[in-house]
């Protein structure tokens, strides 16, 4: 790691961080908040009513305790795309950014290999992914203790992040392979926002209906484990196992291409 | 640094072919051509940016590609536009960079800003162009290379910061650093280099001695006559064998008339020509250098053989 480039990447950063964590913690607090059995009786009649509208919204399953709720409402949409946005405008900074404008040239210039600045900003990308999940965690968690005590299964809720966090680490590893790749911005928004986002759509679609549940196959966001995690059942660490190796690999790969790449800079 | 037949091409015809030079030690070296020929393309090669289709470069004896970090330690470079981030001022930047090379000192980067001037300077973004070449010059000079490289290196700095930077390389000629810079203006390179190649179309055309090239460049005399048949007369007249070429003087060349407008250059000195121009009723002279392209246009039409001029077929 290089130790000027890590500051600087913490810097270039922590605005943008701020107004996403400042927008993900409103509809957090907002979520929680709302939180009211009752209330969640009425949104599993919507469900029933206008499954296919509640389900596009990712907002699939009954929500009796709080953590259902969090998970149907906040983890359903709200936490796979924000962090989702994140990410593509984190590898932009970090990397595409540098390519593009040809200040690559600069860092290329200094006594580091391509190797240590690749890595360097893949560790900074993965720190600030981890900064955005954990402060989101402790927001969550302080708010449900607040607004009510006792109602949250911390376990589950700790659970439910760290899934989030790896399939968040997932879609990290395909921006960053595309950053690594790619040259030009547009490119880069093409695969490195476009994928992800696909996933998201086709997982919004597979929500929708039994015909379409195949489609379910077709999308990382399966990989998340949320029923078994939200019932607190076993057999989850699989997943999560899948999920860190193909983020490893993404991030391998990535990082290899770009050693070997030819740069226009 | 040593490239030997590098080639790489981009298709329909674009790249660099077979390119072939040196530069020692200690050399200052010009790299001439014009907007497009690929004297960018050389140096992204040089820098380990790309990889060659053929051919191999090195730097201090390494192989620009595979070791592009250890080359680097040694090496500045100065990128052809540069660009810096665009959320830091000009001080944070030469901070940041003088950290990424673990630089020791500053001691040479305040003698540097020094020389050009600079004292503070805003955010970079709002930096005019010769205020970012002079922040690209002095990051490339800030570590004490060996070497380095240098693309357009006075594009946007004014007259008199164009004077500083032939100072800087003439002082780091003194200290014995290995320069390469690339060029389309005459004036600097001429003023510090050795040696200089011409690459045209992506093919070296000439490597030459510096002085050589210098000899060859010729004024022109653009004179304005009171008229129309003035001109015409004087065009004439030094057509004639028994014209002004003989009696007076070695050698006019008339090289363009419009109207009572003439141009011409003219070899040996030029008092002889004030004489005979004297006689002719003119209204007014204008003499000014060759550019580097009538120099190239004039230089690839003569095709001199002369002893001490390494002549390259490509």
């Amino acid at each position: 790691m290089i130790l000027p480039l890590f500051k600087r990447d913490i810097t270039a950063c922590v605005r943008m961080f701020l107004v996403l964590f400042a927008v993900i913690c409103m509809y957090t607090v907002i979520i929680i908040y709302l939180f009211d059995p009752e209330f969640a009786h009425i949104l599993n009649d919507y469900q029933e009513l206008l499954p296919d509208m509640m389900a596009a919204m990712g907002m699939v399953g009954a929500a009796a305790t709080l953590l259902e709720w969090i998970q149907v409402y906040l983890y359903g949409f709200i936490m796979l795309l924000l962090p989702l946005v994140f990410a593509v405008i984190l590898m932009q900074k970090l990397i595409n950014g540098y390519v593009d404008s040809g200040t690559m040239a600069n860092l290329l210039a200094t006594p580091n290999s391509r190797r240590r600045i690749i890595r360097t900003q893949a560790f900074a990308a993965v720190f600030w992914m981890a900064v955005m999940m954990g402060a989101v965690t402790l927001v969550g968690a302080v708010s449900s203790e607040l607004l009510f005590p006792g109602e949250l299964d911390l376990k589950g809720y700790l659970l439910l992040n760290a899934g989030t966090f790896l399939v968040q680490l997932l879609i990290c590893g395909i921006t960053f392979a595309a950053a690594c790749v790619c040259s030009e911005s547009r490119q880069y928004y093409l695969f490195g926002a476009g994928i992800p986002v696909l996933f998201f759509l086709i997982q919004a679609v597979a929500n929708m209906g039994e015909k379409l549940d195949w489609l379910k196959y077709l999308t990382i966001f399966t990989l998340l484990p949320t029923a078994e995690i939200v019932q607190g059942e076993g057999g989850i660490w699989p997943e999560f196992l899948i999920m860190g190796v193909c983020a490893a690999a993404l991030f391998g790969c990535g990082s290899i291409w770009f050693e070997k790449r030819e740069l226009y800079v | 640094m040593e490239l030997s037949h590098l080639t790489k091409t981009f298709g329909n015809g674009r790249g660099i072919f077979d390119v072939d030079f040196s530069v020692e030690r200690g050399e200052v070296f010009g790299y001439l051509g014009q907007n497009g020929a690929g004297k960018t393309t050389t140096i992204r090669h040089l820098m380990g940016f790309l990889r060659p289709d053929e051919g191999a470069c090195s730097i201090f004896g390494r192989d620009c590609f595979a070791d592009a970090e250890t080359i680097a330690e040694k090496l500045g470079y100065l990128s052809g536009e540069p660009v810096f981030f665009h959320d830091l001022t000009g001080e944070k930047y030469l901070e940041f960079m003088a950290g990424m090379r673990r630089m020791k000192s500053r001691k040479r980067m305040l003698e540097l800003m020094d020389l050009f001037e600079l004292k503070e300077f805003g955010p970079v973004r709002k930096l005019s162009k010769g205020m970012r070449q002079k922040l690209g010059l002095i990051c490339t000079f800030m570590d004490e290379p060996e070497a380095v490289i240098l693309d357009e290196p006075t594009s946007g700095l004014d007259p008199l910061m164009q004077g500083r930077f032939v100072e800087l390389i003439l002082e780091e000629k003194k200290k014995g650093t290995t320069v390469l810079m690339s060029s389309h203006m005459f004036e600097e390179i001429e003023k510090t280099c050795d040696r200089a190649a011409i690459i045209r179309e992506g093919h070296i055309v000439d490597t030459f001695q510096m002085q050589e090239l210098a000899k060859r460049r010729q004024k022109i005399y653009t004179v304005q006559f009171s008229d129309e048949e003035a001109a015409g007369r004087f065009v004439k007249r030094t057509g004639e064998p028994d014209g002004w070429q003989s009696a007076v003087m070695p050698a006019i060349t008339v090289t363009a008339q419009k109207g009572s407008l003439v141009e011409m250059t003219v070899g040996g000195p030029p008092a002889a020509l004030l004489g005979v121009l004297s006689g002719a009723g003119i209204s007014d002279l204008t003499v000014r250098a060759q550019s580097l392209e009538e120099l190239f246009l004039q230089y690839y039409q003569t095709r001199p053989e002369e002893p001490g001029h390494e002549r390259r077929t490509t």
